[in-house]
């Protein structure tokens, strides 16, 4: 048996990826103890890089400095290789060659372009595994176009199905498609990893973000395709549940998020003096009763969460073991959310420039085997040396060779 | 078929809305995923709506899609025989996955040492609203509360609405999907150590990753709180919904050459001349304070076309316009079709049901769908007759008892 500290210990994961889709698996994998080498260039360096900081913004784009970057980036190798140079494509050859798995999530076709496809990598390295996560896939009329998460969102039915009934739809800032295809290709890869640890067979995976996007609304399309109707829109409300909501609290843009489960929730709630008189009529006895007077009970909570703040709010119910809590930013998050501080959900990560960043934890609750992030905030090509020396054991002599052929990228030229 | 890439995995799972989906991206793989409900009923059964608007304890579509290639057994673990028999199935499985409140299995004697020292190895994966540890293990939870505490409420709507929930049960997939691969970094682990582990998902915590791109580390930098402002990203300008002639896109700006490509598509159409100023030129930063200004350029190029013709045109120009899809235009379109994605499954004896299709595409051991969602106790027999060896007239008293 052997003795590892680390669940992924003896994988190494090489990385072909921009953005959050593709990097945020190989940061979770990197958590997890796998060995992660992201290959970037200066010619065409990662939107996430593109920072400018608050506190200098006199000096431009400063790539170390991303909070983003650190996010998703943190605790990887990063080589700087020059893909449009054929002695760059042989060395990424090479790279491959070591590798456990491969992440791609460049536009459909890039790749092929690069002549990196995954025939050619597969024949490289037989037992391989590839993600390659795009928008809309490989293939299909849309294959090659331009998309960020948001509009997956939109296109997707996600917007238009979400929100207030009153409203054509809702959008979340953090770019839902991005987090949700990189976790499902985080699966993906597992899935393929368990089948090669067992058969010694390796594959490709593909992953259109759109389609994974819509399976994330199966039941709400069920409805669509079964019966030609959409769902109805319900905003905070529940078809299972009444009443449900986010009722407004003492301050400035604070709720406190409720839900009423069932029945017997609600008998619990006539423990609240201004909910006393609603608990007397029987018609609110059942959901259904209550589905169709929520406008009047939601008048009646919300004149007692108003009388207090979101946190007292949220603690009062849950202490009657009701179900509620505050609708928290990240500010609630990271100084005041004591369970959260508990669990140590933040994780401290040394930063090579800052000292010392904080981003949020990976929340794979791997309680045996617990992960860790080695380091943020290095630059393009800060392990050259290290990667490509060390792993793929270049000479001092071959290594200058591929500096001169312009194939590894040594200087950071103005961006 | 081909038996999937976790094939002779063997995993238990019993758990409510909040983790099925994690037994279903396990059992679409492969693995042999054994459902455990109460005898008296799964209150998942019971969710709306219903298949062809007929309520039944087979006709949940919430149930339907959850627990596709899964087997169901029924089992009240609760009492002394049901709770031997669980055991019984726990020396068989890989992996047990649930989630009831901390605590709640541990109280009948099926908590992850009572099943580590049944059988050694195994990984005990529990999803929760806020985890096994902390001043919160024991509050109640449902996903828009997760949304609260979690952060991604705060950061979707409208500026001048209350935070709204997306569509569906979003915080629940996600923390099922976390589980998911996490299970399987410790079955990994598990089969090269020899040692098992309990898995602790967090809710609130698995929420508060995925929304993170409004997160901490940003915060600490520049001290802007993340809000909801409507279709547009804060980061990214321009971004947002855009009107067209017969509906609306969506656009999204994240790197100097797409500006620069749609800035000359503006000028091209509309004469703008202010819109090529360099001004505008470089990463969105850059472009922040003139955001409204650039927004009522593109107005004024994609208000004279249809939604077809700006997701064409722009994307022949390669900047990110996209269709802002209602789900009757989702179910068809022309590039789900022609990829095949939406499938049909069995339903009852003439009746078909169609959904959503593979997430991923595995080209060695594909995704598929096993079978449809088991009946109430459709495996009982199958499970505790064909593989514990339990004689068909004892099944009969235990279903008698209510123990199946």
């Amino acid at each position: 048996m052997i003795e590892s500290q680390h669940a992924l210990e003896g994988v190494r994961v090489v990385e072909f990826s921009q953005g959050m889709a593709g990097p945020w698996i190989g940061r979770m994998m990197a958590w997890s103890g796998a060995e992660v080498i992201r290959v970037e260039s200066h010619r065409v360096p990662g939107v996430v890089r593109l920072y400018v900081s608050p506190h200098e913004p006199e000096r431009g784009i400063q790539p170390e400095m991303s909070p983003w970057f650190t996010d998703w980036d943190a605790g990887k190798q990063f080589v700087a290789i020059n893909l449009k140079n054929p002695k760059g494509i042989e060395l990424a050859k090479r790279l491959v060659a070591r590798a456990d798995i491969v992440v791609e999530n460049n536009r459909a076709g890039a790749m092929e372009k690069l002549g990196l496809g995954w025939d050619v990598l597969k024949q490289i390295n037989p037992q391989l595994i590839g993600l390659s996560s795009s928008g809309f896939g490989n293939h299909g009329p849309h294959a090659s176009y331009v998309t960020w998460g948001p509009n997956i969102e939109a296109m997707s039915g996600m917007m238009q199905m979400s929100g207030f009934p009153h409203r054509e739809g809702a959008t979340t800032q953090y770019a839902y498609p991005d987090a949700l295809s990189a976790l499902h290709g985080l699966f993906a890869l597992l899935c393929a990893l368990d089948h090669r640890d067992r058969t010694g067979e390796g594959q490709c995976i593909e992953i259109a973000q759109f389609e994974t996007t819509v399976a994330m609304l199966g039941p709400e399309m069920m409805g669509q395709l079964n019966h030609q109707r959409p769902p109805v829109k319900l905003g905070n409300r529940s078809q299972n549940m009444a009443p449900q909501g986010c009722y407004p609290c003492s301050g400035d843009d604070r709720y406190c998020a409720i839900s009423i489960r069932n029945d017997e929730d609600w008998k619990k709630l006539g423990a609240l003096p201004e909910l006393g008189s609603l608990l007397q009529d029987p018609e609110l006895d059942h959901l259904e009763g209550r589905k169709r007077e929520t406008d009047r009970i939601d008048q009646a909570l919300t004149a007692w969460t108003q009388a207090r703040t979101a946190e007292r709010a949220a603690e009062e119910l849950q202490s009657l073991g009701l179900c509620a809590g505050v609708v928290q930013n990240t500010e609630d998050q990271y100084l005041n959310d004591s369970h959260l501080k508990a669990r140590k959900a933040f994780e401290q990560i040394p930063h090579l420039k800052k000292g010392e960043v904080t981003a949020v934890g990976i929340p794979l609750g791997l309680t045996g085997t617990p992960g860790r992030t080695t380091r943020a905030g290095a630059a393009l090509g800060e392990d050259n040396a290290t990667v490509f020396r060390d792993l793929l054991g270049l000479s001092e002599a071959e290594y200058a060779q591929f500096v001169e052929a312009g194939a590894i990228e040594e200087d950071s030229p103005n961006l | 078929m081909n038996p999937g890439a976790l094939a002779g995995r063997k995993v238990l799972e019993i758990t409510d809305a909040s983790g099925a989906y994690c037994g279903k991206l396990l059992a679409d793989m492969g693995a042999d995923v054994i459902r455990i409900e109460p005898p008296g009923g799964d209150p998942t059964r019971a969710l709306g709506p219903f298949f062809q608007d007929q309520p039944g304890p087979d006709r949940s579509l919430f149930f339907l899609y959850m627990n596709t290639s899964k087997r169901g057994i029924t089992l009240d673990y609760t009492r002394p025989a049901g709770h031997a028999l669980l055991l019984k199935l726990v020396r068989q499985a890989d992996l047990v996955v649930e989630s009831y409140p901390p605590g709640f299995l541990a109280r009948y004697g099926l908590g992850y040492p009572e099943l580590a020292a049944e059988r050694p190895g195994i990984v005990l994966t529990s999803i929760t609203g806020f985890g096994q540890t902390g001043p919160h293990r024991d509050w109640a939870s449902t996903d828009l509360v997760a949304g609260a505490v979690g952060g991604s409420l705060y950061v979707t709507g409208e500026a001048e609405d209350p935070p709204v929930s997306l569509a569906g049960h979003q915080n629940h997939l996600m923390a099922s999907t976390t589980a998911a691969a996490s299970s399987l970094i410790a079955l990994r682990h598990a089969g090269r150590t020899g040692r098992g582990q309990h898995v602790d998902i967090s809710i609130q915590e698995t929420t508060l990753a995925v929304s993170h791109i409004s997160g901490v580390g940003k915060w600490l930098d520049d001290g802007i709180i993340p809000r909801r402002v409507g279709s547009g990203l804060t980061a990214s300008v321009p971004s947002g919904a855009y009107l067209c002639q017969n509906g609306r896109v969506y656009l999204m700006v994240n790197r100097p050459a797409h500006w620069a490509a749609l800035a000359q598509w503006i000028h091209e159409e509309t004469g703008n001349q202010e819109v090529l100023d360099p001004l505008f030129e470089g990463p969105s930063s850059r472009r922040i304070e003139y955001r409204e200004l650039l927004d009522l350029f593109i107005s004024e190029l994609t208000e004279r076309h249809t939604v077809q013709e700006v997701f064409q045109e722009g994307q022949r120009r390669h900047i990110a316009f996209t269709p802002l899809f209602s789900p009757a235009e989702v179910v068809r379109d022309a590039h789900l079709a022609a990829r095949n994605f939406f499938i049909s499954v069995p339903h009852a004896a003439q009746e078909t049901l169609r959904m959503p299709g593979a997430p991923y595409h595995h080209d060695a051991t594909p995704w598929a769908i096993r079978r449809p969602a088991p009946r109430f106790g459709e495996h009982n027999e199958a499970v505790y007759c064909g593989e514990l060896g339990i004689r068909p007239d004892a099944l009969q008293d235990l279903i008698d008892q209510g123990v199946v």
